[in-house]
Formats: C-alpha cells, structure tokens, sequence
C-alpha cells in the first residue's frame, strides 16, 4: 500500500491538512459531513485583521481541493468506526445519498432552477430560501446539487420529479440509497470543527422572538456580497437600514450558566471586524461593542481594534447586558447597561447583533467518541499542551477549532502541523506517484491570435457597479477577439469547465479573464489554459474588482468605462504574450533549521523523522532557548522533564546535526538549492529548505522601579522563585502585585505578547497553593485568557486572586517611600483610589523581537514586520510560509505565542517544508529575466540592482548570466539596463509599450 | 473615569478573611466566581431606581475586604430579592443568595439595626400595595398621588 491517509472534516483546517499530506505524496481522503467544502469561513463576509474577502481568499483552495490528483473529497458522509493502529487503519463510512450521480452530473443547475420547492438555504441561515434541490453555494466543491429528501416533492408524496425530466445527462437518482464504506489508511486527522452557540438559549436577549436580533453569522451574510440582500445592511423588521447597531459578546461563551465556561477566542476581533465592515456599507453608522474583555492577542489585532475605535467611530462599552427590550411598535431595540463606575444607562438601537460563542457539536463529539479520541471537561478533543496535534489514540490527529476555539490563522497553522504529524507514521510506505496529465500543449507557432474574454459578475461584487454585459459586449468587438462572456463567478468550478469549453469551441489560443486580482486567482486560470492544451502565459488578468468595481462603488459608469480599458488594455498584451516555460529544478533533501529552542527542536525532530537530513543551527552554547527559564506550564505540568527529553533525542537523532554557538556568515541559492556558509563552526551546509525558529527575548522594564529594588521583578524571576527548591520566603509574603501589559500594548510595542496574562494567572495560582494567606492583587487592562485558558482564569478567581482593572492612560502608580514599595491604582468599579505595600511587585513583560532579526532576514531575503517579528506570506492562510519559496517560520520569531501554539506551529513549518523536499523537482517561475547577450556590454548596473541576488557576470564572455531560479520577475534589471539587453518575459518592450498605447 | 477619585482604600488595612467568611456561609459559596461584567447591576430594578446599590460594587467589597462598608450600610437592605441577577450571572454567583448571607451576617454581628428590621416588611408590602393600587387604577386621582408620592420622596 502507498502512503495513504484520512481527514475528516473539510473546513479550513481540513482543506489545509488535506492539501499539505496530498503535498508530500500521501493519497488523502477528505471526508465531509456535508454536501460541500469549505466549512464556516465559506459563510464569513471578510476575514481580521486584513479584510481580505473570505471566499476570494479561501475558493482558490476549495479548487485546488477540488481538483488534487492525491485528494479524494469523500461528501455527504458519517464517519462510523475506525480499527487498527498505524500504519495500518481501517476507517467505516456511511455515505448518504446525494440523490444525483455524481459521474453524470455536470453542475448545470437546470434541476435548481427549475424545482417548485423552496426551502430555508442553510448557506444563509434560512435568512432567504434555495430549493430542494441545490448547489449549496456558488463556489461549491463538488459543484453538484443536493437533494433534501425531507422536503422534496417527490420523496414526500411520490409525484413531480421535474429536476429528473429537466437533467440533460440523466444524473438525477431518487433510488439512491446509502451506502457503507471500508477505507484503509495510514493515520487520521480529526477537524470536524464546531457549532455555533444556539442563541435560542439566552432567552434574554431575544432570539427568536425580537425581529431585529440576529446572530454575528447571520449579520456576516447580511454583510455579503453573496449573502439574502446582496450585501445590504436591512434590518429584518423593515428592511430598513440601519443607523446605529449593537454588537453583544460573549452570547454563550465565558458563561457557565450556559454550560461553556470556554471564551470562543475569535469573537472580539469578528466584532471589531464587522464594525468596521458595516460602516463602510451604511455611510455615518455607529457600531457599539459591549464586550468584558477585549482579547486582540494575535498579530496586528490590537492595531486593527484601535483602527475601529479611531478610525471609523466604533463604541467600546465595557459592560455587560443583561436584557433587551424591543419596541412592539417600532421594533427598535432597548440596551440598559451600566458603566464600569455605577452609572445606569438606557440606548436605542435599530439593530442588535450577538456575537454567538463556539461549542463542540453533538456529531464531532460523537465523531471522537467513535474513534476513540477521549474529549476534556468541555467537550472538545483533548490534547496535552506539549502535543497539540495528537490525540489520546495512537495514530490519531487533531487539529482546528474541535480541540478548543480558533481562529483561521491558528487552524490552518494546526493543520499543517497534525499533516505533518500524520504523514511521520505512515512508516517506509512509498508516495504515491504524482503526475498531473495535462494534454500535449499546442504548437501555436503561425496561428494569428484568437483571443477569448470572461468577464466576472463575482455575485454582486463587480455587476453592482460594473455594467459586465456592457463590458462583454465593448470586449467582443476589439480587434483578435473571437469570443466573450460574462460568468458569475469566473473561479467557480464549473468557470473552469466553461472556459475549457470555450476554448476548443472557438479555437481560442489565447485568454483574458477579468475578474478580480492574479495574486489569488492567476494560478487557477493558467491550470484551466494548460488543460485545454494551452501555454500558461497566453493569459491575462484584467483587475476590474479592486481597480474597478471596489474603488469607484459610487461612480458605476466611470467604473464601467475603466473596466472597458482594463480590458482592452489586456487583450492588447495578451495578443503579443509567447509561450513561457517554467524551468524545473531538483531539489537537495537536507534541512536547515535556525534556532535551537523548543520551535526549532520541536520542527527538527518532525523533520529528521521522516527521514530528511536536518542541520540544526544555535547561537548559544546550549538548546532549550526560553522554553529554559519556563518550569510548567499553565494546566500545572512540568517542564523540566520534557525539554530535557526533547534536548536528549535531538543530539541523539542520526538524522540532526547540531551547530551550538553558531553564526551563519552567508546564505546563498533558493528552493530546493541552499547554501549556507557558517562563519564559527567553519561549515559549509546545502540544504533545500530554511526554517527561521530563531526565537523572541524577554522585554527588559526600566519602568516601575525594575532594577532599582529588588522587591520588583518579573515574572520569569517569580517563577523561578515559585519552583526553587526552598520556598519559604514566599510562605512570608503579605501582598503581591502584579502588574500586566509592561511592555506591551504600548506606544513603543503596539502589539499584545499574548501569553503574559496566562503567564500572571499560571504564577498567582502556583503562589495562592504555597501561601493562601498570601494577598495576589493582578492589575490589568483585558483578562486575555482566551480559548480554553479562560477555566484557569476562573481558577485563579476561586483560589482569592483579586483582579483589578486599569485603563492606559491611568496607569498604576509605583514608588518607594520609607523602606516601602507604594502602589496606587485607581478602581473604577468602586471609585476609589486602591492603595498598597507590596512585599513583592512583579512585572509581566511582553516578548520582543530578537534584535539579530535584522541581519537574519537580509541573509535570508524575507520581509519583517513593525515590530521587528518575521512577516509571513499571509496572515490567514499561509501563516509559515515566506512569500520568498522554501523558506518557514515559525515560533517567536513570528509572533509571541505560549508552548502549545509553539509546537503546533513548529511541526506545521516542518510539514509545510516535507511539501518541498518529498518531490525529486520543483517547477520555477516562466515570467523570468531574459539576456540578449549580443546587446549586453557587461557593465554589470544589473547585477548591482538585483535584490534576489540571481544575476552574475560571466566572467569569460563578461555577459550578464540570470539564475532563472532565483529570479523573482521583478523587472528592475529590465529597467535598469542601458542597452536594452534584458527582457522580462511576459513583459517584453514591445508588450508593455503597445499596451500602454492601447490605454 | 475621569472623575477625580473621592476616597482611597488602604489594601493592608483591609479584612481579607471577609471574603471566606462570607463564602462559608450556605447562600456565599460562589462569589469568588465574579468576573466583575456587571451583568448583576445591569439588570436590576433597584439599581435602576437607586445607584448607590450596585451588585458588582457590594460584591468588590466583599472580596476586597471592606466589611464594615458592607455589613452596616443600608445598601444591603434595599434587594428586593426577585432573583433576576441570579438568572442573569454568566458565572452562577447566585447574588440574592449572597445578599441574604450577607444579611445573616449583619444580624448576627448587630450591625443591622433593629428597628429598621422590623419595619423592612411592613415597607414591603407597603410598596407593594401602592404599586397594585396605582396600576389597577384604585387610587382615585391616580395623575395627582403620584405626582404627591414624587414631591414626598424627593423631600425626603
């Protein structure tokens, strides 16, 4: 058997780990309880802190899900049992029935269109109807309908059956019965994700009841462009729009009473989120957020709370609700709170809005149950902090929000990881052999151009603004055109087919697509040219979504005439575009990691695991990094054990080299091709891969006293007190102060270090078991203990932790007078000044970037951010990866983040990395720099400007020679060459300047 | 907060046992659970008409240790006891039940005066038959009682 493995579950942590296992070789089933993937984010309008679109963002992956050679998607489908141990399971399935047979279906829709029975569309949350039969949402996979045998006309009373007459291809199959399925794999990873919190149950908000209370999902598809009103914010009551809306959180989380003591972890920043969003739709809205804490704990989240608040007027209430009334006559709804200080305030809104928690399913939890995956306190899967990924049954994974509430950046990170996790015990099992069969490309030499033009509608998102079928009507008639369209989602699956289709009917051999940005969407359309037997580079993207429909929303006929010039501009340089062709590479299987601490550790192992050679760079003497001064972890377990297993099987591992006080003088080459050059050992390593897990430091305080009394320390230094072997000086202590945020959420480190309030919690429950007498006293500004952490606030609480909340710019106040330390804060619940001596006042500093950072990314060529962390390609869905290929980050070097996240996230880089090093060649990119060397003086101006360092000079014939798999296309050298010697493919003189004379 | 603070508290002159004797008494177990959200005071009719009794704040004294402050204000004698904190609290603080540990408390420890207990029903039911006087309309002159009931209560 060939390396084989299961996902189960197709949101964007199974999509991800489907696709990172198909990656690396291994044939994966990707098992779905419903008719479709994509999961809840396909439901969510944009995505924090970027606004990215979701769907434009997430469709690419759906497609490429869709259409991998190594990935069956397995829909509509139970899991039943699972047997054996790895190498070796074997999964039970029942498939229900679809009722359309999935080889005869082609996704036409004719049976949608034509069914008499509507029903409430789940996609919207039954805020509009679908029918009975139905694609569930445009950008689908599968692209085929659904029947819902429960409303159907014909499975109810035995008579119409009108889809089956209107299928051209006889796809419909009422006789369809479920089927059970044996499936033999090597390993399993669970991410059958969440449910929403049934808002039903907090009857005092009024769902259900109040027309114009709705939940944060259903206002995410008010909010989009896909969603009941095409993306107008209407309340239900009147379809009225809104002028001022309130966002309630914690509905159902945080909130024993209503059986999830968990905070949902993603709620604030969809609320700061949505905010922003729904101000943008409905000019001079005011949101209201009342929230208790707000937990902006991951990168650039802080920022994009404060973009809220400063920039588009959105309220921050500290409080929270007890009751809303509604106004039987207007439907308005009535908010009494009060405020921190006592005061009673009542408020009208036109629309409430409840940021509704996340809880375990009854079917995952019975999904886990099955297989034998044990489940904690709360019903999610139960995983160690030192192995998140791993279930309590060998061979086993887990990752996304069913072991605890996530966001998409953490889930995707997670998926990666348990891929990783999965695919190193699936044992000697050879990959299975990828080769994606395209058709023998067409000789086009000779032909004259035919170009094709698809114009997208995107839903609504261009045909709002755009007039699309003016568009297709001005494109058809420009010159070499001898065909054009509109679509309504040009990405959509059946898109591809229809371009296809298009092609081979009216002998296209060249192809524009407007439609949205070639960053997401290029690589999609260039699959669909090679299908039907095309060069890649005979295309072109006109962007008429951002630079069109996006910009100019309110001047829809200037927007229609830019998307008329878009799109004559493309055809132009289409006509001119010559096949490209991507030149392939091998790839040197060796790893190189920097950075010895538990990220690198921890990626090093996954890595040597299966196989791969791993050189393990660290700049001290000695591994363990930070994780050496941390003694356990927030549930209580000890550290020290662990890190010196880890440290123990990493020297010992044949597979790991370790270079200890290491400095790397140079890194040259690309994916696949590295060479490092170590300055101290005197080495040379090549190596096809670079993980960057080169930590975080601790923030240095000069504020508060530290340094000038011993009484003040940080909360590395109390734990270190806390786990001494003597502890009888902490027995004496009377108060203890601890003061959160030092260095953190500041004007100098604009960012939240994430793990100080558990770190303050960990330490003041550890202190409150050696010495109950002991007065805690944790002044803070947000409680962040977000996701599961949230049970050990409310531990803390119980063991007599005072917590004491403070705002920025009344920051508490610390000095010595007589032999004391003095501290004042002012309370703001009793509007008293608190004041007092503590014997011991502990500082919880943040995490900052490494300051050797700098140096390491110019070495490496990748980008930081800010605040002096690594910038990853992309916050959501790529968050360790580099934009620069073959290179991974992971650990602090990112962002901080606790052990848990650590491991997860080292195991994903390591996982992302086996992607690159399980081929034998990687493909490198067409659009390259190209030297005419007859013109070229040798003057070498080129070779200075290029940043990715991929030109050289030919010593003998002194010509500029490009290194095609270094080259980025940037076109700099292009510019800057005064002979016109170099020429960018795609965007050659004649190309550029015949399409800047067609605008 | 902009206010400029009225009174300052001392942490170490503080009872810090009060938080555990209130807790041991049947009805207090559970108010070390208070997050402090305000969820109690939001909702409650007495705070409603009256914001010097406020939930969250009796509760923050509680557990800071300001028993005094506590056991011998009036403040803990104005719950009206509907329960409706109870039903709201995120956390099962059970506030009415704390509220009559608290008054447990009080009179074991005299800090309530008696006189005032004795009459605390008789004003129960007092509020309680004007109120169903007022809204089925037995009072003659409804319009002008209450108006006389404002002016009195503002007096006094």
């Amino acid at each position: 058997m060939h390396k084989k493995a299961m996902v189960i579950g197709a949101g964007v942590a199974g999509i991800q780990a489907a696709l990172d296992l198909a990656d690396m070789g291994v044939e994966t089933y990707l098992v779905e309880v419903g008719p479709a993937i994509g999961g809840r984010m396909s439901q969510l309008d944009k995505t924090f802190p970027t606004n990215d679109c979701a769907m434009c963002i997430l469709s690419p992956k759906l497609v490429e899900a869709g259409s991998h050679p190594c990935i069956n998607i397995v829909t509509l489908a139970d899991v039943l049992d699972l047997q054996g141990k790895p190498p070796h399971m074997r999964v039970t399935l029942r498939k229900r029935p679809r009722y359309v047979d999935e080889s005869k279906c082609t996704g036409c829709g004719l049976c949608m269109a034509k069914c008499p029975t509507k029903i409430p569309d789940p996609y919207n949350k039954g805020l509009s109807t679908t029918k009975a039969i139905r694609i569930p949402f445009p950008q689908a996979v599968p692209a085929l309908p659904v029947m819902d045998a429960a409303h159907c006309t014909y499975h109810l009373r035995g008579k119409c059956g009108l889809c089956k007459k209107v299928c051209p291809t006889g796809a419909i199959d009422f006789e369809q019965k479920e089927q059970i399925v044996e499936v033999e794999v090597g390993s399993v990873i669970l991410a059958c994700g969440t449910k929403e919190f049934d808002a039903r149950l907090k009857g005092e908000y009024g769902y259900g009841i109040f027309p114009n209370v709705m939940t944060s999902i259903e206002f995410e598809r008010i909010l989009s462009a896909s969603g009941p009103t095409g993306g107008h914010i209407k309340r239900p009551s009147d379809q009225a729009e809104p002028k001022k809306i309130a966002i309630l959180q914690c509905v159902g989380s945080r909130d024993a009473s209503a059986g999830n003591e968990h905070c949902s972890a993603v709620c604030c920043m969809q609320a700061a989120k949505d905010a922003i969003i729904a101000r943008e739709h409905v000019l001079g809205l005011q949101a209201t957020i009342f929230y208790m804490d707000i937990r902006a704990y991951g990168k650039g989240f802080d920022r994009f709370v404060d973009r809220a608040r400063d920039e588009h007027a959105t309220r921050f209430v500290c409080g929270r609700i007890a009751s809303v009334e509604s106004d039987p006559r207007t439907n308005d709804l009535n908010i009494q709170y009060i405020t921190r200080d006592g005061k009673v305030l009542n408020e009208r809104f036109d629309l409430l809005v409840l940021s509704v928690g996340l809880q375990p399913s009854e079917s995952s939890k019975d999904v886990a149950r099955r297989l034998g995956a044990k489940l904690d306190a709360s019903g999610f899967v139960a995983v160690e902090s030192t192995a998140p990924v791993q279930t309590s049954r060998e061979g086993l994974f887990v990752c996304g929000s069913v072991s605890g509430p996530k966001d998409i950046p953490e889930s995707v990170m997670e998926a990666s990881g348990a891929a990783s996790a999965a695919a190193s015990v699936l044992g000697d099992c050879p990959a299975r052999e990828v080769s994606v069969e395209y058709p023998r490309e067409k000789d086009l030499r000779g032909e004259p151009p035919r170009v094709g033009v698809f114009v997208c509608r995107c839903g609504i998102n261009i045909a709002a603004t755009v007039d699309v079928p003016g568009v297709v009507e001005y494109a058809s008639h420009l010159p070499r055109v001898r065909h054009a369209q509109e679509m309504m989602f040009s990405c959509a699956q059946d898109s591809q087919k229809t371009i296809r289709a298009a092609i081979e009917t009216h002998k296209l051999n060249r192809v524009v697509v407007a439609a949205c940005t070639p960053r997401t969407h290029e690589p999609l359309f260039q699959k669909t040219l090679q299908k039907a037997g095309l060069n890649p580079y005979m295309f072109e993207f006109a962007n008429i979504r951002e630079h069109c429909s996006w910009v100019h929303q309110k001047q829809p006929e200037q927007a229609t005439t830019k998307a008329k010039d878009l799109v004559r501009n493309a055809v132009t340089r289409v006509t001119l575009a010559e096949p490209l062709y991507r030149k392939s590479l091998g790839v040197n299987k060796n790893a190189l990691v920097i950075g010895g601490g538990l990220a690198g550790m921890t990626a090093a192992m996954d890595l040597a695991n299966q196989g791969l050679q791993t050189y393990l760079l660290e700049k001290t003497g000695q591994l363990g990094g930070n994780l050496r001064h941390v003694k356990s972890t927030l549930d209580g377990e000890a550290t020290a054990g662990k890190l010196a297993e880890l440290v123990a099987k990493v020297g010992s591992h044949p597979k790991i080299q370790v270079h200890l006080s290491a400095k790397i003088r140079q890194i040259d080459g690309y994916i696949g091709n590295f060479k490092t050059t170590l300055e101290s050992p005197a080495v040379e390593i090549s190596h096809g891969v670079v993980i960057v897990a080169a930590g975080g430091e601790e923030y240095k305080p000069s504020e508060y006293l530290y340094g000038q009394d011993d009484r003040v320390v940080t909360q590395r230094q109390l734990e270190e007190m806390l786990h001494a072997a003597d502890t009888s000086a902490v027995a004496k202590l009377r108060t203890v102060a601890m003061i959160q945020c030092v260095g953190s959420r500041d004007s100098e480190h604009g960012y939240c270090s994430r793990v100080c309030c558990s770190e303050a919690i960990k330490n003041a429950i550890r202190l409150k078991q050696l010495s109950p007498r002991t007065n805690v006293y944790v002044l803070y500004r947000d409680m962040r203990t977000y996701g599961l952490k949230e049970r050990y606030y409310r531990q803390a609480r119980e063991a007599g932790v005072m917590f004491v909340r403070f705002e920025n710019d009344a920051k508490p106040a610390v000095q010595r007078s007589g032999g004391d330390l003095s501290l004042r804060v002012q309370d703001d619940i009793l509007g008293a000044t608190l004041e007092m001596k503590p014997d011991l006042l502990v500082l919880s500093t943040g995490i900052v970037a490494n300051a050797d950072n700098k140096g390491l990314s110019q070495l490496l060529k990748v980008p930081l951010e800010g605040d002096g962390f690594f910038l990853e390609a992309h916050v959501k869905l790529r968050p360790v990866d580099f934009a620069t290929d073959g290179v991974f980050v992971c650990g602090l070097s990112h962002y901080p983040k606790d052990i848990s996240e650590t491991i997860a996230q080292a195991r994903a880089a390591a996982g992302r990395a086996a992607t690159v090093l399980s081929k034998e060649t990687i493909e490198a990119e067409g659009k390259v720099a190209c030297i005419r060397a007859e013109r070229c003086s040798g003057c070498g101006a080129c070779v200075a400007v290029c940043a990715y360092r991929a030109i050289e000079l030919d010593a003998e014939l002194r010509v500029a020679v490009v290194n095609e798999a270094l080259c980025k296309g940037c076109g700099t050298c292009a510019a800057t060459c005064r002979s016109c010697a170099i020429d960018l493919g795609g965007f050659r003189n004649e190309q550029m300047l015949s399409a800047l004379g067609a605008l | 907060m902009n206010e400029k603070p009225t009174s300052k508290i001392v942490v170490e002159d503080l009872d810090s046992s009060f938080r555990d004797e209130v807790a041991s008494v049947p009805g207090g177990e559970n108010i070390t659970k208070c997050f402090a959200c305000g969820t109690c005071a939001a909702g409650c009719p007495v705070t409603n008409v009256d914001e010097e009794y406020n939930c969250r704040k009796i509760i923050r004294q509680v557990l800071l240790g300001l028993r005094d402050d506590v056991l011998k204000s009036p403040v803990i004698w104005l719950c009206a006891l509907c329960y409706r904190c109870t039903a709201r609290c995120p956390q099962g603080v059970n506030f009415t039940d704390v509220m009559r540990a608290l008054r447990f408390l009080a009179i074991r420890e005299g800090a309530a005066p008696p006189d005032m207990l004795a009459s605390n029903d008789q004003i129960e039911r007092l509020a309680q038959l004007i109120r169903r006087d007022l809204i089925k309309g037995t009072t003659a002159g409804r319009k002008e009682v209450i108006e006389e009931l404002k002016a009195k209560i503002a007096k006094a």
